[in-house]
């Protein structure tokens, strides 16, 4: 009976456990998705301005689309979207290939100064990229990348040229990956770059995926460089510039639902890599080992 | 062998790296030449214009991106395709950049040298384009040109210790807006009496219009004229207090709306509001919103212990200015005062409603019957003060927004007025960078 009993109670704080888990749970996930709800409706409402008087607009419509892929005069945002795009890809493929490299080095490769190498990029890592951002400017300036269509490389080289120094989160997979994998390839009369692409990558989809994700965004989060390095070329602004002008002083009453759209659009082209990639985060190392 | 290629990479990397140190001195002493020389021409300005020979060269201009815009009659180009025409003697390619007028502190003094020849300027912007060098005096006739077409209001907005920097072509401040079914004209000659009236909104949290109140009632910024750098912001004693607890009043007032995030606009628009005080920029919205009864004037008076004092806005002017890097000074200047004429304003206000400020071309009919353009430009003659553009305002600016937001709080009441006044004018003299 007793033990019936404790069973029961047992039971019971379980399930008001899980309980109060889960709402707490729901309110966190309610609170977190009402600002992209919101935006979305916003992208699709009817009202003028930029004062939002209810949650729920009046009345919908696509017009904010299309004035944003029509109304190219003044702020062009299809030519931002393209910009951005074209950047973001290069980006993503050079830092991807970037940061893996540098991981698999400090994960596999035993050399001299390997520590303190670690040390001196974690503690780069640290300080906030923007903080040299007159002097990479005036370095590009130098070499002849700050004007016209060289800017778009001057973008791709800043947003790519300093990915390596993310590498830690990469080297800690990297780590698990186990050492007899490669041994057993090594032995099979492999190189270290064939070791790298035919064994450890196939087992490290997860974190590429990661890494392809992280780095495909960095062009459309990134504002400070695009700035700084665009200066008046109006033509290669990135769309983080564009959505930045339709909420200044002068635009902003008529802009500012189409900036909810623009916010819209760029959320697309993540998305869909995202859906692409997320199979791939399956679990990487299942088969790799047969214990 | 290890050893061997480390000392060869090491050496290349040498070689590169005096290279480039080589190629930037070059360049540094070539720009320093250049500069010298330019300030030469500048001051003589135009004096080689009349060589014969033809200088084929190019010119970047910089203009926020409306003028740029094809469906808006593309003013630059066509203004800059103009003056090409008219001066055979030079044969000049233009390129364009994009920087809006208020953003040539950040775009051009960030690079002064890769910046445009010719750029557009808030004049607020002056005293850091003049500090980092981004910016060449203008003198001879151009300087005259600007003196006599322009009222001294103006001039003095564009110039510091008694030089001109810029060719002025529009004024730039905030004024009244109003729904002619609430208010009659007389009406909006009083903020009190509009208060009565119908619903007023005003954008108490933004420090370019919270100074208006104080100003209004004696308040000075950097002396009479905001340029007496060491007389620093003057909101004390009792006139201040006095606006102080107005603003306590009219915050408290039902009939009184703050206007933040464009409730202003938005009121207007549902009819929950029928005044707003905006400036240029918002005039298409809000003639779409009243329609016929669409009124705009220069600031209304407020009634402070019995008196009637006039409100001041900050008022400041666009310019063009001209880059000392830039190759043949001459032109450029040339163009800047081009680029500020009668005629390209005129064209500026058919194409984008661009007020002028020439005084010729304000006296002409189709001009002067735009209440827009009478508004704008009594706001500027006479219920405005130049915005002090002296390096030390820019400690104003955080302090008066806070203290409006804590008026819209009611944090701010009559009990504490004095103490919050005093404090406001303590910290608005502070630096906020010692």
């Amino acid at each position: 009976m007793a033990k019936e009993k404790k069973n029961s109670s047992m039971r019971t704080r379980r399930i008001i456990a899980d309980t109060v888990t889960h709402i707490v749970l729901a309110v966190l996930a309610f609170i977190w998705v009402i600002p992209i709800v919101w935006i979305i409706l916003l992208s699709f409402s009817t009202q003028k301005g930029s004062y939002v008087t209810s949650f729920f607009p009046k009345g919908y419509t696509l017009k904010n689309y299309v004035k944003l892929f029509t109304d190219i005069q003044v702020l062009n945002f299809p030519q931002m979207f393209k910009n951005t795009f074209i950047i973001a890809c290069f980006v993503c493929v050079i830092s991807t290939f970037f940061v893996l490299s540098a991981a698999y080095c400090y994960s596999r490769l035993r050399f001299k100064m390997r520590k303190p190498l670690m040390n001196v990029s974690m503690i780069l890592g640290l300080f906030p990229g923007f903080m040299s951002m007159v002097a990479v400017y005036y370095i590009l300036k130098a070499v002849g990348l700050s004007e016209g269509s060289m800017i778009r490389v001057a973008l791709i080289l800043v947003y790519s040229g300093g990915a390596a120094i993310q590498f830690t989160i990469a080297k800690g997979f990297f780590d698990t990956v186990p050492k007899s994998l490669d041994e057993a390839a090594y032995l099979d009369g492999a190189t270290k770059f064939q070791v790298f692409t035919k064994v450890t990558v196939p087992l490290s989809k997860p974190i590429i995926v990661y890494t392809v994700l992280t780095s495909f965004l960095s062009p459309w989060l990134d504002f400070i460089f695009a700035k700084v390095i665009c200066r008046a070329n109006a033509e290669y602004y990135t769309v983080s510039v564009g959505l930045w002008k339709m909420l200044e002083k002068e635009y902003i009453d008529n802009w500012y639902t189409s900036f909810a759209a623009g916010a819209v659009c760029i959320s697309i082209p993540i998305a869909i890599l995202f859906v692409i990639m997320q199979k791939y985060y399956t679990d990487g190392l299942s088969g790799a080992v047969k214990g | 062998m290890k050893a061997k290629k480390i000392t060869a990479l090491m050496m290349a990397s040498a070689m590169v790296l005096s290279l480039a140190a080589c190629g930037s001195n070059q360049e540094t002493t070539e720009t320093k030449a250049d500069q010298s020389a330019e300030e030469q021409t500048a001051s003589t300005e135009a004096a080689s214009a009349a060589e014969g020979e033809t200088i084929s060269t190019t010119m970047t201009v910089w203009a926020p991106s409306e003028d740029q815009a094809e469906d808006k009659g593309a003013w630059l180009q066509t203004m800059c395709d103009q003056f090409n025409a008219e001066h055979p003697e030079w044969d000049i390619t233009f390129e364009y950049g994009v920087c809006a007028e208020g953003d040539a502190k950040s775009t051009v003094t960030q690079d002064v040298e890769g910046a445009a020849d010719v750029y557009m300027f808030a004049n607020d912007n002056l005293t850091s384009l003049i500090s980092s060098n981004a910016i060449a005096k203008i003198g001879g006739q151009t300087a005259d040109a600007v003196k006599s077409s322009n009222s001294a209001e103006i001039v003095d907005s564009v110039s510091v210790d008694g030089d001109i920097y810029g060719v002025p072509f529009t004024t730039n401040t905030w004024f009244l807006y109003y729904d002619k079914s609430v208010f009659s004209e007389d009406d909006v000659k009083n903020l009190d009496t509009m208060l009565e009236k119908g619903k007023v909104s005003f954008p108490i949290t933004n420090s370019w219009y919270i100074a208006s109140f104080y100003v209004a009632n004696g308040c000075t910024l950097f002396g009479e004229d905001g340029t007496d750098e060491a007389a620093g912001i003057d909101f004390s004693g009792d006139k201040a207090v006095d606006v102080t607890n107005y603003l306590v009043d009219l915050v408290a007032n039902p009939n009184f709306l703050s206007d933040a995030d464009g409730a202003g606009l938005s009121g207007l628009r549902d009819g929950s509001v029928n005044a707003i005080f905006s400036g240029s920029w918002d005039a298409e919205a809000v003639k779409e919103a009243l329609g016929d009864n669409y009124g705009v004037t220069s600031l209304p008076a407020i009634t402070i212990n019995g008196e009637e004092k006039q409100m001041k806005s900050f008022a400041g002017s666009k310019a063009i200015g001209v880059n000392p890097n830039c190759e043949y000074p001459q032109i450029a200047v040339a163009l800047a005062n081009y680029l500020g004429s009668a005629e390209a304003q005129k064209a500026h206000y058919e194409m984008r409603s661009v007020i002028p400020c020439n005084t010729e071309l304000l006296a002409e009919d189709a001009i002067s019957a735009d209440v827009l353009v009478t508004a704008q430009n009594d706001t500027f003659n006479n219920t405005s003060i130049i915005q002090p553009f002296v390096s030390k305002m820019g400690d104003y600016w955080t302090p008066a927004e806070n203290f409006g937001k804590s008026l819209v709080n009611k944090e701010v009441t009559h009990d504490n007025a004095a103490e919050m006044t005093e404090n406001f004018n303590t910290s608005m003299n502070t630096s906020a960078v010692e």
